[in-house]
């Protein structure tokens, strides 16, 4: 093999993990905060795509329809998971851990068969502008140009929430909330109020990620549900409420599978839930994480 | 004392009896809810008598599944000889992954339960020689004696069920499962009094699997196939919900939760595909309004249906 088509591979993975880690990021974010583990992420993130196909087609006459759309399905997203806390996860954030995972998983099941009735069963499909059609050469190696744009904003939102947790008041009161819920509380800061916004950012990063993964092929039913399970696999490798160490996971999952699909593509799941395992086994709060209050 | 046996015997009563009256259809169903039963009765041998959550349950069931398939498939093995081998093989994989599962507890227990469920899925999945892949294994037929009616393989399943729950009954009220119960409402004070929680804990997962994939090789020959999707996350919800429904702190809880599921889904499918929504809807009434399942319910009112043995689940604090 030789180094262009590593060069290739690499790329294909970067981007691969740049969609898992805008995907587990809120999903990082609402375990670290609430401790609420949220199996209806990717059936957001689902309706995120959708929704940008539907905000595209609207606007299909105006040149921006297709830049405008990817933001706009994360506010849609947003609005979506707002509600979906106001009305049922405030409910269950002191319940015990059995019913908080089913909870999330029975909205995961009410959101996919909503997308299935609002959307029908036919795949969805998003057309480029052209400039992005093309393939681009970085080293000689050819890569989808979109891929470009998916990996800059991965690293847009990345710096994005970085800088909102290193430097704003509220990214303080939310890191401070992954240490202790309890001091937080006690400094008179309003916990309920904080954890609304919290889960409404992660379902809003959530819906954004669909918004970005929806050009890059056909948007179809089912998708979310691989995804998931591979977003679980990053915030544990990572560690969960860590941002760094969903960073490195998403990259070290994206990498791993773009490079054993090359020479053991059976095995690339395996092999991914083999590190999840190890992880959990030596280190169960992940390679950035710190332990967890229990 | 006595009438602890009467709801037990009532409902063993009820499933003699009712394939008699019921259409065909309804056979299918009463034989589904007892395979399912069984596995959710497994799955609380882990999630109500040790108290720990397990979201991959379903890999155990698959490889009992896929061992019972593969054998009668393969070499035409008796199905009565794949029960126990079955056990045997489910077994074995919990004792492996089992291992490293009982070192953690609480959400971390369920991830890691998960990724190996997901692990094993992936595995039988992709091992197209082996396994058939995801078109799985066609063709598991019932022995002759048991013919092609519905009524005897159910009243088959009625039976290895039947036995499958006294083992489980006999382990849950042995000393070993009250060490359960201790290791459940207090590990550190358990450990104290001098007992090897890690072992206790590995060996009540491996019981847990073997029955899990007692009930998996039972789904073989019902189904006359086998899929991967019989180990996937999806399926390790199912005895959740199911003993969730009919309530943890009751033996017989997932059984009746079971019941309730399975009549359920037969109801429901039959005049809409939103078998999701509609189920998502009902676990999410279930979990708000009634926590402690149909039986928590039921037995504030009736205390027959309670089981004397103090409910310490609800002292946990």
């Amino acid at each position: 093999m030789d180094i262009t088509s590593i060069f290739t591979q690499f790329l294909s993975g970067l981007t691969y993990g740049t969609i898992l880690f805008l995907v587990a990021a809120g999903l990082s974010l609402i375990f670290g905060v609430m401790n609420i583990l949220n199996f209806a992420h990717a059936a957001l993130w689902l309706m995120g795509a959708y929704f940008s196909y539907t905000f595209w087609n609207l606007m299909q006459e105006y040149s921006f329809a297709f830049w405008l759309s990817i933001p706009l399905a994360g506010f849609a997203a947003a609005a979506v998971g707002w509600f979906l806390e106001v009305v049922l996860i405030k409910r269950i954030y002191k319940r015990e851990l059995h019913e908080q995972l089913l909870i999330t998983y029975s909205i995961a099941l009410i959101l996919s068969d909503t997308i299935k009735l609002t959307w029908g069963v036919t795949n969805k499909l998003i057309v480029r502008p052209e400039m992005l059609r093309k393939p681009v050469f970085i080293f000689g190696s050819p890569l989808d140009s979109y891929f470009i744009l998916v990996i800059l904003s991965g690293a847009a939102v990345a710096i994005g929430l970085w800088w909102f947790l290193k430097y704003t008041r509220y990214g303080h009161i939310v890191k401070a909330a992954v240490y202790s819920r309890e001091m937080v509380a006690a400094l008179g800061i309003p916990i309920p109020r904080i954890y609304t916004w919290v889960f409404t950012l992660g379902i809003f990063l959530a819906g954004f990620a669909g918004g970005i993964q929806a050009p890059i092929g056909s948007i179809t039913l089912g998708m979310d549900n691989a995804i998931i399970i591979q977003a679980f696999c990053v915030v544990v490798i990572g560690g969960f409420g860590s941002l760094l160490g969903t960073l490195v996971g998403s990259l070290i999952v994206g990498e791993v599978m773009s490079f054993t699909i090359l020479f053991w593509p059976e095995g690339a799941m395996v092999l991914i839930f083999v590190i999840t395992a190890a992880i959990l086994i030596v280190r169960p709060w992940g390679l950035f994480g710190t332990p967890m209050r229990t | 004392m006595k009438n602890k046996y009467l709801f037990p015997a009532a409902l063993f009563l009820l499933a003699v009896v009712l394939p008699f009256i019921v259409p065909e259809f309804w056979v299918h169903v009463l034989t589904e809810i007892l395979i399912m039963g069984l596995f959710a009765a497994s799955f609380n041998m882990i999630f109500g008598y040790m108290g720990q959550l397990t979201f991959g349950h379903a890999a155990y069931y698959g490889v009992g599944a896929y061992t019972t398939g593969l054998l009668i498939v393969k070499a035409n093995v008796p199905l009565l000889v794949c029960l126990p081998l079955s056990m045997l093989s489910a077994g074995l994989c919990a004792a492996v992954l089992g291992y490293f599962c009982v070192k953690l507890r609480g959400i971390y227990f369920a991830i890691l339960t998960m990724a190996f469920g997901q692990l094993v899925y992936y595995i039988i999945f992709q091992w197209y020689t082996f396994t058939g892949g995801d078109n799985g294994l066609q063709g598991i037929v019932p022995p002759a004696f048991l013919g092609k009616a519905a009524n005897p393989y159910y009243f088959f399943t009625l039976i290895v069920v039947t036995l499958g729950m006294i083992a489980l009954w006999i382990i849950s009220a042995s000393p070993f499962g009250y060490t359960m119960r201790a290791i459940r409402d207090n590990a550190e004070r358990t450990e104290f009094i001098g007992i090897n929680i890690q072992r206790y804990m590995h060996l009540n997962f491996i019981i847990a699997a073997m029955f899990a994939g007692l009930a998996g090789a039972l789904w073989g020959p019902f189904n006359r196939s086998v899929a991967p999707d019989l180990c996937n996350w999806h399926h390790s919800g199912m005895p959740v919900f199911m003993t969730v429904m009919g309530g943890p702190s009751n033996f017989l809880g997932p059984l009746v939760g079971s019941a309730i599921y399975t009549m359920l889904m037969a109801f429901v499918t039959s005049f809409t595909e939103y078998w999701p929504m509609v189920s998502g809807i009902v676990i999410i009434v279930v979990v708000l309004v009634m926590p402690g399942g149909l039986l928590g319910l039921l037995g504030e009112k009736l205390p027959f249906l309670r089981q004397n043995e103090g409910n310490a689940k609800e002292t946990k604090g």
